[in-house]
């Protein structure tokens, strides 16, 4: 075998490629030789990531546990918060309207029934998914090795044009700072897929180099990223892709009003975020995950107990008698363990619920106390109404007993 | 957050000097007679105990337990 040794290798003049071999032939790479790569390399299959799960979680709208169809304010679609202060109203639901041969089959899509065509100043719409701190610390911000980060999407919207993302590093006991970006709705009523790239160091700052931008290493709220529908004065003096460290700064005066006309409406699905810069060339594939696991990982912040309009979830935990009287406790183990120790939703009316025991059944409205850890609790009622078919220590069933009920463990950011 | 709701501690019925075991927040009742119950631990992590804490940071007052 005979060996050149050069330092580099150009392409003759006028030429771009230079070409290694002929097909069929293969190329060796000796074990303990490194490939450096500073430039873009396609062809080698998915480009690989830091994470191994989606930092996103629920990025597909798959999950819907609290119901498909929303009109108030707070968590609607798994881990996506919903919050608006206009004098106008959106509907918001968990859609099939996806985009074509992209692998997805649920949107959510907002739908303004009641428009608000100039906001106040202190008036604005937006849409977030928060991340536990801890979750984020592969990002290495506070420090000088900050990590880039893509945020990539689908969205489809009659109202075209200027629109913001919001990124914001929460305080976690220093300084909140906050980046928004621009992007274009570009097309009406068709689907774009957007590529939003977030520097560290955005419009030359160092907040986030230095140690203030450091992301807290815990359970709490780390880092939020919104979608901007709309925002009045106050919450539109930001700079487009310039980190800041004053609050609510949620976008830019270029942001449209999304709510300025009732047929206004907006889809988005396959939300991903990667850590590093990509194009929409070289950006990883969406990382689709089985509905199971989805599930799984929305259920560390909320869990259906039971509801009554599922057949197969009647039972909604074992309790017993706890005084003869009107005292019954309940105990019941999470499925999986959540944030924090959660609150019950829980969804009350007259003979809501049932305890069945003793062969009897006594109906009550709703458990009125909870308390319990991030891996299991103890419900309880305490009086008002009877469990006084039972005896004291007998132990049963509490069940749903109206189509309506519903019990939830809440642990959101 | 908590408009027109009734924010009540509850005392544990196997403690009864524990008056304040966790808080029941109880909405407004529907035209259907059904309502929404809240009932959130006392526990700074949660976020419900958070937004209950300004709640009262902003003038108003946690009823005591029965």
């Amino acid at each position: 075998m005979s060996t050149i040794e050069v330092n580099k290798i150009t392409p003759v003049s006028g030429g771009t490629t230079v070409q290694v071999g002929e097909s069929g032939d293969t190329i060796n790479i000796p074990a303990g030789a490194t490939i450096a790569n500073a430039g873009t390399s396609t062809g080698f299959g998915d480009s690989l990531r830091p994470n191994a799960q989606a930092l996103i979680i629920n990025g597909s709208m798959e999950i819907s546990q609290r119901g498909t169809s929303f009109t108030s304010n707070g968590y609607q679609l798994d881990r996506w918060s919903f919050d608006e202060s206009t004098d106008g109203a959106v509907t918001v639901t968990q859609d099939s309207t996806v985009p074509s041969g992209q692998g997805f089959g649920k949107s959510i899509k907002f739908d303004v029934t009641t428009a608000d065509g100039t906001l106040a100043a202190n008036q604005y719409c937006q849409w977030t998914q928060f991340f536990e701190g801890q979750n984020l610390q592969l990002l290495k911000y506070g420090t000088s090795s900050a990590e880039n980060l893509t945020l990539a999407f689908w969205v489809r919207s009659n109202k075209t044009g200027t629109y913001c993302m919001r990124f914001v590093k929460e305080a976690g006991g220093q300084t909140r700072y906050e980046c928004p970006i621009e992007y274009s709705i570009s097309s009406s009523d068709t689907w774009e897929k957007k590529i939003i790239n977030l520097s560290p160091t955005a419009g030359s700052t160092t907040f986030i180099t230095n140690s203030a931008g450091a992301i807290v290493n815990s359970n709490a709220s780390g880092y939020r990223i919104a979608w901007i529908l709309a925002s009045g004065s106050d919450f539109n003096s930001g700079t487009n892709n310039t980190w800041t460290a004053t609050s609510d700064r949620l976008g830019t005066t270029n942001q449209v009003n999304f709510l300025d006309n009732t047929s206004n409406e907006l889809y988005i699905t396959g939300v991903q975020l990667e850590v590093g810069e990509y194009t929409s060339s070289t950006i990883p594939p969406f990382q689709h995950e089985s509905y199971a696991d989805n599930l799984l990982r929305c259920e560390r912040y909320y869990q259906v107990v039971g509801s009554g309009t599922r057949a197969d979830n009647l039972m909604y935990f074992y309790a017993y008698n706890f005084d003869g009287t009107s005292t019954m406790f309940g105990a019941y183990n999470f499925r999986k363990e959540m944030r924090t120790g959660p609150s019950i939703d829980q969804t009350s009316g007259t003979n809501y619920y049932t305890f069945k025991c003793n062969n009897a059944a006594d109906d009550f409205d709703g458990v009125n106390g909870f308390r319990g850890g991030i891996a299991g609790g103890e419900f309880y009622l305490s009086g008002g109404s009877s469990v006084g078919s039972s005896s004291a220590g007998q132990a049963g069933v509490v069940m749903g007993k109206n189509a309506s009920s519903h019990v939830a463990l809440v642990a959101e950011l | 957050m908590f408009e027109n709701c009734i924010i009540k501690y509850q005392r544990a019925p196997d403690n009864p000097s524990n008056d304040k075991d966790c808080i029941l927040v109880t909405y407004p009742t529907k035209e259907d007679g059904s309502y929404k119950t809240l009932i959130v631990p006392i526990n700074n992590e949660n976020t419900d105990y958070q937004a209950i804490q300004k709640w009262v940071a902003d003038g108003n007052t946690i009823q005591e337990a029965d």
